[in-house]
């Protein structure tokens, strides 16, 4: 269906944005690769008065690593992720997640920013972000902030974004020493957003002991989740299979998964289990490598 | 001056199977250059200067009074040039009984409304038209108008459907149509049988899900002619469109395009009567295109079954009794569920040959979305119930799958329970020995995670329709004076290279290659009607009709060319363009036309192909000849199981089946791989999720069809006969590849992990279950 | 609402087309420009019937606002051979029987050929990944790999100049 009509801006730089969107209230979107929003839009489920199409803020492209931070522009493509060239392929577990994300053509457009900012529950980045620990950071009428992960994911397809704010760009912390990453994602078919996906990270210590392992579920509540009882259980603990398994036997998982009709809420709480399970260790075996292989792409272990 | 020479009489003039020049080679279709360059034009693609918008209104209860309904403020938007309801069409009345036919089935008579005036019965009934200047204003309208809906108790599930005191979807009641077929004593059968086993299987509402959506561009042309150019398997709707608007039949001509994808879901009628009405009552131009959650949501369905079945045997794995009960949904409408549930009712007992049988099959009403036509039409459903059931039979009495079947397979002369006799090569048994063999050696499952498993399934579907619609097909095959040729035939072309293969058989019998060979398609108006194109009956029928008329324009002009070389007319032999004796002298086809122009020899001629008729027969007392033919075939399929997840994923596919002959080996291969892969998506993903009536999957987020990367190659083994209805013994392929596949997972994730699914689509979550993977927490 | 005017290039040609802001690619290109070659099968970005290259890489034209193809390059699969003659990844399509209904065919041979200028030694496994964005329900796939793999084995495709570098992409399946 045709989109009901809007009014169009495009500005070119990101303060031009945000008086834009200070202007404009909350009855303003914010377009970026569109792979979200133009659905909504088309479908005629979001009818907003007006657009403010950022595709333009070439600042918001850049990749840049500082020491044991790498950051990343909000209109970094998906498809640049999937390549994860130069900067980027200090972090293989992004390269892995956005290989899976919708097909060939979503990653073309898609961006990690949009991604990001929509929040929703099944999708890759978020929880990989999640993982690592990842801060976002913002620029509204009040100036720059950093909000943290764990904050920024509020719930259902909601961000801690202030009205006027807009994210600009993410920083991910970088393990270091022994770090190995990993990504396994269930669906239904390929390119499907997942019914439930786990990115693990693990850190070994001196000895090849678990000094820290972090998983975060996509798909099994309104928000990315952290496995934290799962994690602690792992501290210090030998990184095998066999003791993954019984921690994640063991332990209680923080996930509220809710039932759709792809799959119920019982077997997503399954799925998270197994994928858990697979992610760690992988993870933990890509971590056993020299650090030149930590290095390389994570994909096909 | 020389006499007009005797005409031939135009029987069929085959050159023996050896011979044949054309019929036989996988030439490219003439279309598929025109597609792959996207010159061809479809229903949407077409612009008219003036032309209008049209959009349906639609239910969004499944069961509701319509209270009130006002139009005013939607019609005097800016843009909005007709707004229409009920009372605006002239007979609301559509009778959905047999498309494209002229002999009516009595009790198989069904109607709907154009556009609901009282009662809604499902979600997504059509309630008002729009048509404007713009699609902004035409969506405008539709939110303009103004319906209060009074929500009225539904019903929804068949078995409920059929209980008293449920519901009534229409008045006379929820039992649409109940078919019997009983052959010796299946209960005395059963009961002495050395073993029995019993179970219920479940399949469900699936969608077409045809890349192109419905659509259509109507307009009045210059004489007043109501013209309707549409994505349609049955251009034979212009009858229903001149019912609707209380036209003669001869003022309203249906152009059927190329069409992007049928499958039977564009065999009902779709935008046609919307459009007729909407540039009837505007006068210009209109273009209607159904967006694809408005075809998710709205177009009829496959229908769901519940198959219980109770099979009995000897310890040597003989069959001695098939007792089956069906229970189908027809939705809230009728449209083809009595002619479906026929199809299954017939097939139900498998390829097999059973001596004691009992089938009692029914279909009901509900407030579901209405089911109808789709590809495999009732008989593709009943391959997981009688190949689960053998499978299952095999592993009781420890017998190899193939064996099992092999053993009970029908043969030529053999009678179905029906008591239709098969008349022609039946090549079950075959089928299921090449596709088990193709398999090869065993794979190690690609990690220890995964188990494999293997799992054959067979199946039997009709092609042609049934003997007693009197079915038949014409088509005009003539020279131009140049000694090319032109096909006029009205059969619509939905992708399976229909009308390729008429080229190939005029040519052919013409002596010309297909190039010279023009066809021309789909024109209610200028080209000799055909019949649909459903029922696999295509290739039988137009393939027939244009055989007939090829080989009697042969038979007139060939006398002609024979006084010309002065041979006798047998001994001439037609190739290159032209005729030759045994010498090698030739004449050319343009030299021959123009001798017959002087002699006053016909240079076309019209054939028309009908299909051996029977009368209405009753099934329940051993009925008799139902079908023209049947097609066999079997699939063979390895899986591997994830043990922790429970997906499955099917790592090789064989599908064999006779086709009698292949006109065009890569379009059989092709409908092969097509009708195949479509049946995996039933087996593994497919699922309309409708929950009291609402439908949970309006979109292809949440619609799942199987995509490059969730199916592997299929190797199609193409089994020619020689011996089937069609033309040169060829059989109808286009619906009986769908048939096996889902059964065939079905027996092979037992095969590889040891539980029996016995409800579609068998997703991971269904396997994980069975597999005892998920606890309570 | 904004109305604008937009100038880009389709299929080589230079355009310049007023529309409003809302309007996606596709529409621009079926109603207004006539390029009725790129369909529209779902609205969502899922089937791949509306792809188009945008600087020679595959976008959804259905997600794709028009203001977005300013001063850009927009391929449809008319733009891939001069009128008339065929692209050899059209020519093995015909070949090999890879095109039924058509209705997918227009996006999937924009898509290959997108893929091919990456990777020109594809296995049949990648080649599937690369289309597993463009649904087909007549095909069951198996001719359009043939087809596709055969024109990457004719070594006939586009010049090597404007390949942008290579990625390794190995979805996994769940």
């Amino acid at each position: 269906m045709p989109a009901a009509p809007f009014d169009y801006h495009a500005p070119t730089t990101v303060p031009e944005a945000l008086s834009l969107l200070a202007a404009l209230g909350e009855d303003a979107k914010v377009l970026a690769g569109g792979q979200s929003l133009v659905p909504l839009l088309t479908l005629r489920l979001v009818r907003p008065t007006a657009v403010v199409d950022i595709y333009g803020l070439e600042e918001l492209r850049g990749v840049r690593r500082d020491g044991r931070t790498l950051e990343i522009g909000a209109l970094v493509r998906h498809r640049a992720l999937e390549l994860g060239e130069g900067p980027l392929a200090s972090c293989p577990m992004l390269s892995e997640a956005a290989a899976l994300i919708g097909n060939v053509r979503v990653r073309t457009m898609g961006t990690i920013g949009g991604s990001l900012a929509h929040a929703d529950p099944a999708a890759e980045l978020p929880a990989v972000v999640r993982a690592l620990d990842g801060v976002m950071v913002a620029r509204g009428p009040q100036g720059e902030r950093a909000i943290p992960a764990a904050e920024f994911f509020a719930g259902l397809l909601t961000t801690a974004l202030r009205p006027g704010e807009l994210l600009t760009a993410v920083r991910l912390p970088l393990p270091e020493g022994r770090a190995g990453y990993a990504v396994e994602e269930f669906t239904r078919r390929a390119g499907d957003f997942a019914i439930v996906a786990a990115m693990a990270v693990v850190e070994l210590d001196g000895s090849g002991r678990t000094a820290r392992a972090r998983v975060a579920i996509a798909g099994a509540g309104s928000a990315p989740v952290r496995l934290t009882a799962v994690e602690g259980a792992l501290a210090g603990v030998e990184p095998s299979e066999q003791a993954f398994r019984t921690a994640v036997g063991d332990h209680k998982l923080e996930i509220e998964p809710e039932g759709d009709v792809h799959a119920s809420a019982e077997y997503r709480r399954h799925l998270t289990r197994v994928l858990t399970v697979r992610a760690l260790v992988r993870a933990a075996s890509r971590a056993g490598r020299p650090a030149s292989d930590g290095a390389a792409r994570g994909a096909g272990a | 001056m020389a006499k007009r020479p005797a005409a031939g009489a135009p029987t069929a003039v085959l050159p023996a199977a050896e011979q044949l020049r054309v019929v036989g080679r996988s030439i490219a279709r003439h279309d598929a250059r025109d597609k792959v360059q996207a010159a061809t034009l479809y229903a949407a693609d077409w612009q008219m200067p003036g032309m209008l918008h049209g959009v349906v209104l639609r239910s969004m209860y499944p069961s509701a009074r319509i209270r009130r309904l006002n139009t005013g403020r939607a019609a005097a938007l800016p843009g909005v040039v007709a707004v229409l309801t009920a009372r605006d069409v002239p007979h609301n009345t559509l009778w959905t009984d047999v498309p494209g036919q002229t002999s009516e089935v009595g009790a198989l008579r069904a109607r709907l409304q154009v556009l609901a005036e009282h009662v809604v019965r499902y979600q997504g009934e059509p309630v008002a038209l729009v048509a404007a200047e713009t699609p902004e204003a035409a969506q405008q309208a539709l939110e303009a108008i103004e319906v209060d809906y009074e929500p009225l108790p539904g019903v929804f599930d068949p078995e409920d459907a059929l209980r008293p005191g449920a519901a009534r979807v229409h008045e006379e009641g929820n039992l649409l149509a109940r078919w019997r077929v009983q052959r010796g004593d299946a209960d005395a059968a059963l009961a002495s049988a050395d073993v029995v086993v019993e179970d219920t299987y479940r399949c469900q509402f699936i969608d077409h899900a045809y890349l192109e959506p419905e659509c259509g561009v109507a307009w009045i042309d210059a004489d007043g002619v109501v013209t309707i150019r549409v994505a349609t398997q049955v251009i034979e709707h212009f009858r229903d469109v001149a019912d609707v608007l209380g036209v003669p039949h001869n003022r309203v001509r249906v152009i059927g395009t190329y069409v992007g994808g049928g499958f039977g879901g564009k065999e009902d009628v779709t935008v046609e009567v919307f459009l007729g009405l909407l540039a009837s009552r505007t006068r210009r131009p209109v273009r209607m295109v159904w967006s694809r959650q408005e075809s998710l949501l709205a177009r009829p369905k496959r229908h769901p079954f519940i198959l219980h079945y109770k099979t009995g045997a000897s310890r040597d794995g003989t069959l001695t009794a098939q007792a089956v009960e069906l229970v189908a949904d027809s939705g809230a409408y009728a449209y083809l569920s009595a002619l479906v549930l026929m199809y299954a009712t017939v097939t139900a007992a498998g390829p097999y040959r059973v001596p004691n049988v009992a089938i009692d099959a029914c279909v009901a009403y509900t407030n579901n979305p209405p089911t109808s036509a789709m590809r495999g039409f009732g008989g593709m459903q009943m391959v997981l119930g009688y190949e689960s059931q053998m499978d299952r039979l095999a592993r009781r009495l420890e017998i190899d799958p193939v064996e099992i079947r092999v053993r009970n397979a029908l043969q030529k002369g053999d009678r179905l329970p029906v008591g239709q006799e098969l008349e022609t090569h039946v090549g079950v048994a075959e089928a299921a020995r090449r596709a088990w063999a193709a398999l090869g050696p065993r794979r190690t499952p690609s990690a220890p995670r995964y188990r494999a498993g293997r799992g054959l399934a067979c199946n039997i579907q009709p092609y042609g329709r049934i003997v007693w619609l009197h079915d038949w097909a014409s088509a005009w095959v003539g020279f131009e004076m140049d000694g090319t040729a032109v096909v006029r035939t009205g059969v619509p072309d939905v992708g399976g290279g229909q009308a390729s293969s008429l080229c190939q058989i005029a040519a052919e019998v013409l002596g010309l290659e297909p190039e010279q060979v023009a066809v021309h398609i789909g024109d209610s108006a200028l080209t000799p009607l055909a019949g649909t194109t459903t029922a696999t009956r295509q290739l039988y029928m137009s393939g027939n009709a244009v055989l007939q008329a090829a080989t009697g324009l042969r038979a007139q002009v060939l006398p002609v060319a024979a006084q010309m070389l002065e041979t006798p007319p047998d001994r001439l032999i037609l190739r290159d363009g032209g005729a030759a004796d045994a010498a090698g002298r030739r004449v050319e086809w343009a030299a021959v036309l123009k001798e017959c122009a002087r002699l006053g020899v016909s240079r076309s001629y019209l054939g028309v192909y009908h299909a051996p008729a029977g009368d209405p027969v009753d099934l329940d007392r051993g009925g008799g000849r139902i079908f023209p033919d049947y097609t066999f075939g079997a699939h063979a399929v390895e899986v591997e199981v994830d043990t922790e997840t429970g997906a499955v994923a099917v790592v090789r596919h064989v599908a064999c089946h006779d086709v009698g002959r292949a006109i065009n080996p890569q379009s059989v291969e092709g409908q092969i791989q097509g009708g195949a892969v479509m049946g995996v998506g039933y087996g593994l993903m497919e699922e309309v999720v409708v929950d009291r009536g609402v439908n949970l999957t309006t979109n292809f987020a949440a619609y799942l069809i199987p995509t490059a990367l969730d199916v592997p190659d299929v190797e199609p083994l193409v089994l020619e006969s020689g011996d089937g209805k069609g033309p040169f013994g060829a059989r109808g392929i286009g619906e009986p590849p769908i048939g096996p596949p889902a059964a065939a997972i079905a027996n092979a994730v037992e095969d590889a992990v040891g539980v029996r699914i016995t409800q579609l689509p068998i997703t991971p979550e269904r396997v994980a279950r069975a597999l005892g993977l998920l606890k309570p927490e | 609402m904004t109305e604008l005017t937009i100038a880009f290039t389709l299929n080589g040609k230079p355009q310049e087309v007023r529309t409003a802001a809302h309007e996606t690619l596709l529409t621009l290109l079926r109603d207004e420009l006539g390029a009725v070659e790129v369909k529209d099968g779902c609205g969502e970005g899922v089937c791949g019937t509306c792809t188009v290259l945008l600087d020679g890489e595959p976008v959804s034209s259905c997600l794709l606002l028009a203001a977005r193809v300013a001063g850009r390059e927009v391929t449809t699969v008319r733009g891939l051979a001069p009128a008339g003659s065929l692209h050899p990844i059209q020519e093995a399509f015909v070949a090999h029987g890879a095109a039924q209904c058509g209705f997918c065919t227009p996006g999937m041979i924009l898509t290959a050929y997108a893929f091919l200028r990456e990777n020109g030694r594809p296995t049949r496994d990648e080649i599937r990944r690369a289309i597993a964005g463009n649904l087909c329900r007549c095909t069951g796939y198996t001719k359009i790999v043939d087809a596709i793999e055969a024109s990457a084995l004719s070594d006939a495709g586009p010049p090597a100049a404007s390949r942008p570098p290579a990625g390794s992409v190995t979805p996994r399946r769940g």
